[in-house]
């Protein structure tokens, strides 16, 4: 039996008396890419926000079992937590700009995450960096220029590489493709894919797009009012739903 | 060998009026290794749900599917990955993947995910690629602007690169000419050869004869 990397029971965060989400339990195997979908105010964005440590929920239990060591992300120490979300999570935002310092060249940008978790030779800083703004299909030319001088789409790799550059075990991405036009969208989903299967990471990816979550994602979640109202394989979600509102959800879908 | 035993299926459209749609009750049937049988009826009467019911992408409601000794209506979703990924290769009827990705990397991905080597995967579909006939100058482009039959070739190809006990083709000699239509039908016989389950839908005679099928007819199967 394998143990899950996330394990999530009956969390719970509101605000004020507005309901944010309410009990939600699942879990998340290493290697699995988990889609949430749902319309806005959902709580889409409070759950990940809750799991990836942006947000104190009120109530509830997020156990992370990496490499057999067990973490009870609410139980811990604020510095214990800190450490763990700079090493163990990554966080990429829709807007590129939320999760990037504008004003700091696109090499300085993964650089600093790099000196984060550690990292202290300058040499091979560079290197990793110079390798992974390749990966990313940033030309290498461009690594001493400012992210201000940068497409949207290449921010948004830009934002990729320096969330994926520290090898971190959970990743959390919020409309990743979002903010893009489609052709570029297609080249992100691209290489999210590709790093996902080369590095066989774990993600939980939240998207209105249901293409984005069928080509993604292996399982996925539908939140309606701030709870979980269907969950299961992608395929089968999209395929046979079987709730009244992920019905509607996948027939409003326009095909070109 | 797939056990397929009393099963029903039906849908639910909470937003068609709640209308109940009853595709089957009691369906039972069995595949052994090295079969091939083919699903036939009319269109509507539920061959490429039976497909989707034993993949798992669609959920029965009451009944056993029994694949490797393990029951895909009781399997959590990650059973039923682990057990895709090691048992159970699938040709959807027409082919869903990320654009701008080459139609090399679409065959090699099945293999790369299993944790095959990139030069034995590489070997592998480059072989595959040969054997149904796609040209060299459109291995390193992306399938999605290939003509029917192409993307249909790159379908089954990505279906068929793994060495896998069972095989769910939802018609994979639809769209191709007589010429590609052989060859597909041979890798089929060599898979049934080397023992793997097969359950087909065939649209055309020509290839249930070849491929020396058992038919199941959904007529009779599915009379409620």
């Amino acid at each position: 039996m394998i143990i899950p990397l996330l394990k999530v029971t009956n969390l719970s965060k509101s605000y004020d008396n507005i309901v944010g989400c309410k009990n939600i339990s699942m879990s998340l195997y290493p290697g699995e890419v988990l889609g949430i979908v749902g319309e806005s105010g959902s709580g889409k964005t409070t759950l990940i926000n809750c799991l990836s440590g942006n947000l104190e929920p009120d109530r509830g239990k997020i156990i992370f079992n990496i490499n057999n060591k067990e973490t009870d992300f609410l139980n811990i120490s604020e510095s214990e937590k800190r450490k763990f979300i700079r090493t163990d999570l990554a966080f990429v935002h829709q807007n590129p700009r939320d999760g990037l310092r504008l004003n700091v060249s696109a090499g300085g940008n993964i650089g600093e995450k790099l000196m984060s978790v550690g990292y202290r030779h300058y040499g091979n800083i560079r290197s990793l960096a110079t390798k992974w703004v390749n990966k990313v299909e940033i030309d290498k030319s461009r690594i001493d220029d400012l992210p201000i001088t940068f497409s949207g789409g290449m921010l948004q790799r830009l934002q990729i590489a320096k969330n994926l550059i520290t090898s971190p075990n959970v990743i959390f991405m919020d409309e990743p493709t979002g903010g893009l036009d489609v052709s570029v969208q297609a080249r992100v989903l691209d290489l999210i894919r590709s790093l996902v299967n080369e590095l066989n990471l774990t993600v939980i990816i939240v998207s209105h797009d249901l293409a984005v979550i069928r080509l993604l994602a292996d399982k996925m979640i539908v939140m309606k009012n701030g709870t979980v109202i269907e969950s299961g394989l992608s395929d089968q979600v999209l395929e046979d739903p079987q709730q009244e509102y992920t019905q509607l959800l996948v027939s409003s879908v326009l095909h070109v | 060998m797939i056990k397929v035993k009393k099963v029903n299926k039906s849908f639910t459209l909470f937003n068609q009026n709640n209308a109940k749609i009853t595709v089957f009750k009691n369906l039972n049937f069995e595949v052994n290794p090295g079969e091939i049988v083919a699903l036939k009826g009319p269109s509507g009467i539920g061959k490429s749900s039976i497909l989707k019911m034993i993949y798992g992408s669609y959920i029965i409601d009451k009944g056993a599917i029994i694949i490797n000794n393990k029951n895909i209506a009781t399997l959590s979703a990650q059973e039923i990955l682990k057990l895709r990924k090691t048992s159970i290769g699938y040709v959807s009827q027409f082919l869903k993947v990320i654009p701008r990705i080459s139609a090399l990397d679409v065959i090699m991905e099945p293999l790369l995910n299993s944790g095959d080597n990139k030069n034995n995967a590489y070997k592998k579909s480059i072989k595959l690629l040969k054997d149904l006939n796609i040209e060299k100058n459109l291995w390193h482009l992306s399938p999605l602007t290939f003509s029917g039959g192409e993307q249909q070739r790159i379908n089954i190809a990505r279906g068929f690169i793994k060495d896998l006990p069972y095989l769910l083709l939802d018609e994979p000699t639809a769209s191709l000419d007589s010429r590609n239509r052989d060859i597909i039908i041979n890798l089929i016989k060599a898979k049934s050869n080397r023992g793997v389950s097969i359950i087909g839908i065939f649209h055309d005679e020509y290839s249930r004869k070849k491929l020396n099928v058992r038919e199941i007819d959904l007529n009779i199967e599915t009379k409620h």
